[in-house]
């Protein structure tokens, strides 16, 4: 206790924070630890929950295009098999796919079913029910690619698929493959644009997302063999009984294989189903090293995702500074036009949020023929979005120097502009400093938001190291850790710098 | 030098100025004094384009300034204000020095940035002027640093530095402590004495604006309601406002 008083104020403060953050943490884990059987709860619940990502995801479960507001799937279809065995409703609860697994042992629902590959890294997590379907890998390029004929071409190329997917590990066993994680179907829509010279994804999703559209093809046959399972927490033995037994009813009755006919998904590999098979060896090399891996062997990883978040966040306040000033100065003293374009621009941008605004920035402009790639998208839209905080910053500034000073600059003889210039600026300089230092440090972490639009930067590391490893709670720590240390450095120097600056008052 | 005619100026609905007018000659010192929202400050504001007005015409030297368009004042107009500007420098009631430059710096400023002057040559003549008032020591200062008296000293320093023809000093004591208030004084009084400066001061320090003026207008209301040399003013005053005033401000004396 004395020493901590005694460490500099710095080791202090990171301290405290570790603390806090273990504080927040822990105490959620008690929460699913006693519970009476996960049967019983259904049953009194008169509801199954289960945890599901219906944002691109067709066939398993999204809503149905002719009407929207209703959900169809063939993993829905199961879920409903399953639910009315136990005599209630199957109800889903939306969740990301690359969090289905955490949110299943945080107990947010009862089973998780959304294409899991059954493998070892999974099974020390949760349990599995026996497998319900045979899933290959397809790869798809566009219609006049001639480099790719198979997964073997694909060094040195840019391949789109999902985070902490099976297919992902592949992809990475191949070596020297520029891999782009997505978490919905967009990855089609980049590989038809160019942005991506082939998708490497589940072949149900191939056959929804890809196949139909006339711009892509199949670049040579399925690849490796695995299995979905249900995913059950550990302690759900019984649930996962009631599972199986509605699976090994719908094999047998011939039902199953009906189903997935209407849905386009039954081949000849689904015969393994019958025989209960578990295993996946697609990967799994890659995945048991991985997970096993001491925490620093993903320092050099986080590293470099961390080295793009700084140069990311540097460009990008660089661009709202300067367009910032631009929109302060049209405000403050350009012609009417010039002063309500300016007024437009600070509501709009403030007034939308940023996600959408990438949105629109990544996957609109291509409809008037701009196709911007990730990182140029990244830093424009944060840019031009924190510009418009900049501007009513340095206007709050300019503002706040007494008129007295620009009095006397023109009686002096200056001209406007150098008044402005000479005078009114460098003063509303220091007066913004704060406000300044403020949005850059919240810029730092709203960078993480570009990882929607396949920008890989810190978070997005983490997100696919932890659906790969599955070990949120480690990684998540140190990511932390290494954005605090990013943006703390930089109060430090800010505040160095206000006084500095303040021998001037 | 300065010649004012026929000035009107309203704030708003508030009329203040009714066609006012005054004749400074080259080298006059005139002296401003009345109560507080008399007009004093924005007659002198309206002389270097702080202020605009409706209707009237300002003769600074050979620049005429005319009514100027407050929303949208035309290139000619600004120009012409600017060169007023040049012509008349202000010393102002809260000193406005430049706080993120030392006090050489804020003297030199506008003869290098304005007139073109070379920053060395600039130099001098600064440091020249600032062992003159005897504030040399504080050239390399911050404002924040330097006592009332000091700053407006500088200020002084750094309208002069342009070399104008004319001097408007808009209550330059105002804000001082009363030790403080005799530096500044004197400063003001060797420049009217050596110099010869065509000056208009606006100041309460009825004792100095007996001992430097040459003439004493009196304002009131935004009236000029009586002017004249200062022992006329000052001993037989004719206008019954004025001798009100005089009599509230000399009784506390």
């Amino acid at each position: 206790m004395i020493l901590f008083f005694m460490a500099a104020p710095v080791f202090r403060t990171l301290v405290v924070f570790i603390a806090l953050l273990f504080s927040i943490v822990i105490f959620p884990v008690h929460s699913y630890a006693a519970a009476s059987s996960t049967v019983q709860n259904i049953k009194e619940r008169g509801v199954l929950l289960w945890g599901s990502d219906s944002e691109g995801g067709a066939p398993y479960v999204f809503p149905d295009p002719k009407d929207p507001s209703r959900l169809i799937g063939f993993e829905l279809e199961i879920a409903e098999a399953v639910a009315a065995r136990l005599g209630v409703k199957a109800r889903l609860v939306q969740t990301a796919w690359d969090s289905l697994i955490p949110a299943l042992e945080r107990g947010d629902y009862d089973m998780a079913m959304n294409g899991l590959e059954i493998i070892a890294e999974r099974e020390k997590r949760v349990l599995f029910s026996r497998p319900y379907y045979v899933y290959t890998l397809q790869l798809m390029v566009r219609k006049d690619e001639t480099r790719i004929a198979g997964i073997r071409d694909l060094t040195g190329k840019t391949v789109g698929t999902l985070a902490g997917a099976v297919a992902h590990d592949l992809l990475a066993g191949i070596g020297n493959v520029d891999i782009r994680s997505y978490s919905a179907a967009w990855p089609y829509e980049d590989l038809a644009l160019g942005r991506l010279d082939a998708v490497f994804l589940d072949t149900p999703i191939t056959v929804y997302y890809g196949r139909p559209d006339r711009r892509l093809k199949y670049a040579g046959p399925p690849v490796g063999e695995g299995f979905y399972g249900i995913a059950l927490r550990k302690s759900d033995g019984d649930l996962k009984k009631v599972i199986d037994s509605v699976i090994g009813d719908l094999l047998d009755s011939g039902e199953l294989k009906r189903r997935y006919e209407k849905w386009g998904l039954w081949d000849e590999s689904q015969a393994k189903l019958f025989t209960h098979g578990t295993r996946s060896d697609a990967g799994q090399q890659f995945r048991t090293e991985s997970s096993d891996a001491p925490l620093y062997s993903f320092l050099p990883l986080l590293f470099r995702g961390a080295g793009i978040t700084i140069f990311l966040s540097v460009a990008s306040m660089a661009v709202a500074i300067a367009l910032g000033i631009a929109l302060a100065i049209a405000r403050l003293y350009g012609p009417p036009a010039a002063r309500f374009a300016s007024t437009a621009y600070i509501e709009v941008y403030r007034g939308t949020p940023l996600l959408i605004q990438l949105f629109i920035l990544y996957y609109g402009l291509p409809n008037v023929g701009i196709t911007l790639s990730p990182l140029a998208a990244a830093i424009i839209g944060l840019g031009m979005n924190y510009a418009a905080y900049e501007a009513e910053v340095y206007r709050g500034g300019i503002e706040a120097v007494p008129r007295g000073q620009m009095e006397a600059a023109l009686s002096l003889g200056m001209a406007r502009m150098v008044a402005l210039r000479r005078v009114v600026f460098p003063q509303a300089f220091r007066i913004s400093l704060p406000a300044v230092t403020n949005d850059f440090i919240a810029l730092f972490k709203d960078s993480s938001i570009v990882s929607v639009i396949a920008m890989v930067e810190l978070t997005k590391i983490y997100g696919i190291l932890a659906a790969t490893t599955l070990r949120y709670f480690e990684l998540g720590l140190v990511v932390a850790l290494l954005y605090f240390g990013m943006s703390y450095p930089l109060s430090v120097l800010a505040r160095r710098l206000e006084r500095k600056l303040k021998g001037v008052k | 030098m300065i010649k004012i005619k026929n000035l009107h100026k309203s704030f708003g609905d508030h009329r203040l100025f009714n066609g006012i007018g005054l004749d400074v000659a080259r080298g006059e010192v005139v002296v401003l004094i009345g109560p507080s929202g008399s007009g004093k400050s924005t007659f002198l504001r309206c002389i270097n384009g702080l202020e605009t007005f409706e209707q009237g015409e300002i003769d600074v030297d050979d620049i005429a300034l005319h009514s100027i368009d407050r929303a949208r004042p035309s290139r000619e107009g600004i120009e012409a204000i600017r060169q007023v500007r040049l012509r008349a420098g202000m010393v102002f009631q809260q000193f406005n020095l430049f706080p993120h430059m030392t006090v050489l710096e804020n003297i030199i400023e506008a003869p290098v940035q304005v007139l073109g002057k070379e920053q060395g040559q600039a130099e001098q003549e600064a440091l020249a002027f600032l062992r003159r008032i005897n504030l040399e020591k504080k050239a390399h200062s911050r404002p924040g640093t330097l006592s009332g008296g000091e700053q407006q000293r500088a200020a002084i320093a750094r309208a002069l530095a342009m070399k104008p023809r004319a001097m408007l000093f808009d209550e330059p004591t105002a804000s001082l402590d009363p030790e403080t208030v005799g530096e500044v004084l004197s400063v003001i009084r060797d420049l009217v004495r050596e110099e010869g400066m065509t000056t208009l001061i606006s100041t309460h320090e009825m004792g100095f604006a007996r001992e430097v003026a040459d003439r004493v207008v009196v304002f009131d209301n935004g009236d000029i309601i009586e002017m004249g040399p200062p022992e006329n003013i000052f001993t037989a005053p004719e206008n019954e406002r004025t001798r009100t005033f005089l009599g509230r401000i000399l009784k506390r004396t």
